[in-house]
């Protein structure tokens, strides 16, 4: 099926009516840009909403994951009894224009939040009334390497639409890829239009010619980087990386797949409310303890576990990296530590001398873990 | 610009050989063109490692006050590294002889992807260092002297914001506070702040809430700039560093300007003395609100 450029705006008036539409838009006189509710482009303070802008500053994680979810009020009535009152704020929203990356790293906050024997019911609440329509990448910009990664910048397979632009400008091919996909075609059928006798339907797998293709410019050796990262633990290039490391929470922000969170309350006379909101390995208040002891209390520790949990733990434990190769932290790191650089150094380190990656001197792990911190706060 | 680089590399050899010093922190290529990071080298093999050129963006200012500990360490020195290491100095954050400073005359940075020059230092009044032990190349005529066509800019962005309506700069900064992602890299960065535990971290006292929205904003940000008033030594590194473009320095100079009008305040970082506007008391200074 064909989505035609001029009925796109048809198409997401006639869906908004319907649930709460999000789509890429820049905002008012910055660079940065976000996910922006359909109905308020151009109005507020979004302007040119563009399903060709790459990446969006931020990514689209809040709309499964708020930067702040109200979990639950609570208080004591004039009887003295407690209350509590749960918060269900979940809509119907469809996200439309995601990249690949920002489609893979649903799937990541999907595995974290709703598998294992773990079930968030406020993730999921919104998960289960998120369609998601991913679109083939038009432009790459220079810090996009999510094909070095494993992903393909043409094609989200997760996603419930996948929409590829057509060569010639005039539009999109449209392609359901889930059950949910299928359903959510039937309200677009007015604005569709059957392909041309010619052309075949075409697999997500192999689109048809005419459709835009885009791979990446930047590319990065991630080949086999859990493996490499497990012999690392101990070895001084933390230490390194953390002099440059600021240990402000801008990479963990703008990351599609960053995703901990605490949990804390603000409190009025006799009521108060929950939320949990997003926390950043980064803050050395992360992983204070009560009685201020702190496990990671050194920059390099916290440099560490940020780099370690992407490309090492969370494959270990859910098969897939924690990367997905987006670069916002590559473009907004106010000190350009770049993981790109990492990943390539740590493949060098490996090719260089297997045996240098055990190396781990005395001296770096006892600085990481004894928490001797460069001008810890 | 070529010329400062080889000086950099050459004397950072040598600092580096004669075990002046342990470390020097200057810049480094990135991976993108135009593109540098800031640079820690500790080999002298490693000095062919340091850039210098139009895009060294980052102020390296705050690691003389990270990099404490690791002995007497050479850091390269513009006009806004000089201040902030001044400010640091009067604050006694930082021990001057632990310190080798490599001074840097200074044509203004540029932004990576535009080309542009760097907002911060259209409105430079100090290109060239303040302070030093060595100056790189030609010491620079009036190198500590103000420069008088940068006062018209440094406020014009103020003057912009106080011509506004109440209701339109209500708006105005309520827009740019709710785009807050609260990643304190604004105060990371700042060679101002470098208290123990800033207030946002005291979470026992809880004055800062952790929910992100623009009251929480709107009182870290405003709490920051009350906090850094008087000492702001006008880097401009805050508003750089923003993922979220916030407009720092409007608020930062309003301080700023204020403070110049109350108490004839200048500027910040000039020199290593104690001698901010509210640091101290006189008995001609303005109390209206008493």
């Amino acid at each position: 099926m064909l989505l035609k450029r001029e009925h796109l705006d048809e198409l997401l008036n006639s869906l908004s009516k319907r649930a709460r539409v999000y789509l890429p838009a820049r905002r008012d006189d910055t660079t940065t840009s976000c996910f922006a509710l359909y109905q308020q482009v151009g109005r507020q303070a979004f302007i040119d909403a563009s399903l060709s802008l790459v990446n969006t500053t931020m990514p689209p994680k809040d709309l499964l994951f708020p930067q702040t979810q109200k979990m639950y009020r609570y208080g004591v009535d004039a009887e003295g009894s407690a209350w509590i009152d749960p918060i269900h704020d979940a809509d119907a929203v469809v996200v439309f224009g995601l990249r690949s990356c920002d489609m893979r790293s649903i799937e990541c906050m999907d595995d974290v939040f709703l598998t294992k024997g773990y079930d968030d019911e406020f993730y999921g609440a919104r998960r289960a009334l998120l369609t998601t329509v991913a679109i083939g990448c038009t432009e790459v910009a220079e810090t996009c390497f999510c094909d070095s990664m494993g992903l393909d910048p043409n094609t989200a397979p997760a996603a419930d639409i996948q929409l590829n632009a057509l060569t010639d400008g005039s539009g999109w091919l449209v392609n359901a890829q889930t059950e949910r996909g299928r359903a959510a075609l039937a309200n677009w059928q007015e604005y569709l239009q059957q392909e041309g006798e010619k052309r075949e339907p075409s697999s997500p797998l192999e689109p048809a010619p005419s459709l835009v293709r885009s791979a990446c410019t930047l590319k990065v050796n991630a080949e086999g980087i859990k493996e490499k990262l497990d012999e690392l633990y101990e070895h001084p290039l933390w230490d390194e990386i953390a002099k440059k490391c600021i240990t402000c929470g801008t990479c963990t922000f703008v990351c599609p797949t960053c995703h901990c969170f605490d949990i804390s309350q603000e409190n009025r006379m006799k009521e108060g409310e929950r939320f949990r909101c997003w926390d950043s390995c980064m803050f050395s208040a992360y992983t204070e303890m009560a009685g201020h002891h702190n496990p990671r209390a050194s920059r390099a520790a916290r440099v560490r576990q940020r780099f370690m949990h992407k490309l090492c733990f969370f494959e270990e434990r859910y098969g897939k990296s924690l990367c997905v190769g987006c670069g916002r932290c590559v473009e907004k790191c106010p000190v350009a530590l770049d993981i790109t650089v990492l990943i390539d150094r740590i493949a060098a380190l490996s090719a260089a001398s297997p045996a240098a990656l055990a190396a781990s001197p005395a001296p770096s792990s006892a600085a990481i873990e004894g928490g001797v911190a460069h001008g810890a706060n | 610009m070529t010329d400062i680089e080889e000086k950099l590399r050459e004397r950072a050899r040598q600092l580096l050989e004669s075990e002046e010093v342990t470390e020097v922190i200057a810049w480094g290529a990135g991976r993108f063109v135009n593109q540098t990071t800031p640079l820690f080298i500790s080999e002298p093999a490693q000095a062919d490692e340091i850039v210098f050129n139009d895009y060294c963006i980052n102020i390296l200012a705050k690691y003389a006050f990270t990099e404490q500990g690791a002995g007497r360490v050479a850091v390269a020195v513009r006009g806004c590294e000089a201040r902030g290491i001044n400010r640091m100095l009067a604050d006694n954050q930082i021990k001057r002889e632990q310190l080798f400073l490599l001074g840097i005359p200074c044509g203004g940075m540029k932004e990576r992807l535009s080309g542009e020059t760097l907002d911060r230092c259209k409105s430079c009044t100090h290109p060239n260092p303040v302070v030093y032990d060595e100056m790189l190349g030609e010491e620079p005529e009036g190198a500590f002297e103000t420069i008088v066509a940068s006062q018209t800019a440094r406020f014009a962005e103020v003057e912009a914001v106080e011509a506004m309506r109440r209701e339109q700069r209500r708006e105005h900064f309520d827009e740019a506070f709710s785009r807050c992602i609260r990643c304190y890299a604004c105060r990371e960065v700042c060679p101002v702040c470098t208290c123990r535990e800033c207030f946002v971290d005291q979470q026992r006292a809880g004055w800062q809430g952790k929910q992100n929205n623009l009251n929480e904003n709107r009182f870290y940000n405003l709490t920051r700039v009350f906090h850094i008033a008087d000492r702001c030594v006008e880097c401009g590194e805050c508003a750089r560093a923003c993922p979220m473009e916030l407009p720092l320095m409007e608020v930062n100079r309003k301080m700023i300007k204020d403070l110049n009008t109350l108490f004839a305040a200048g500027e910040e970082g000039l020199t290593s003395e104690l001698d901010n506007a509210l640091g101290r008391y006189d008995t001609g200074d303005v109390e209206e609100f008493m």
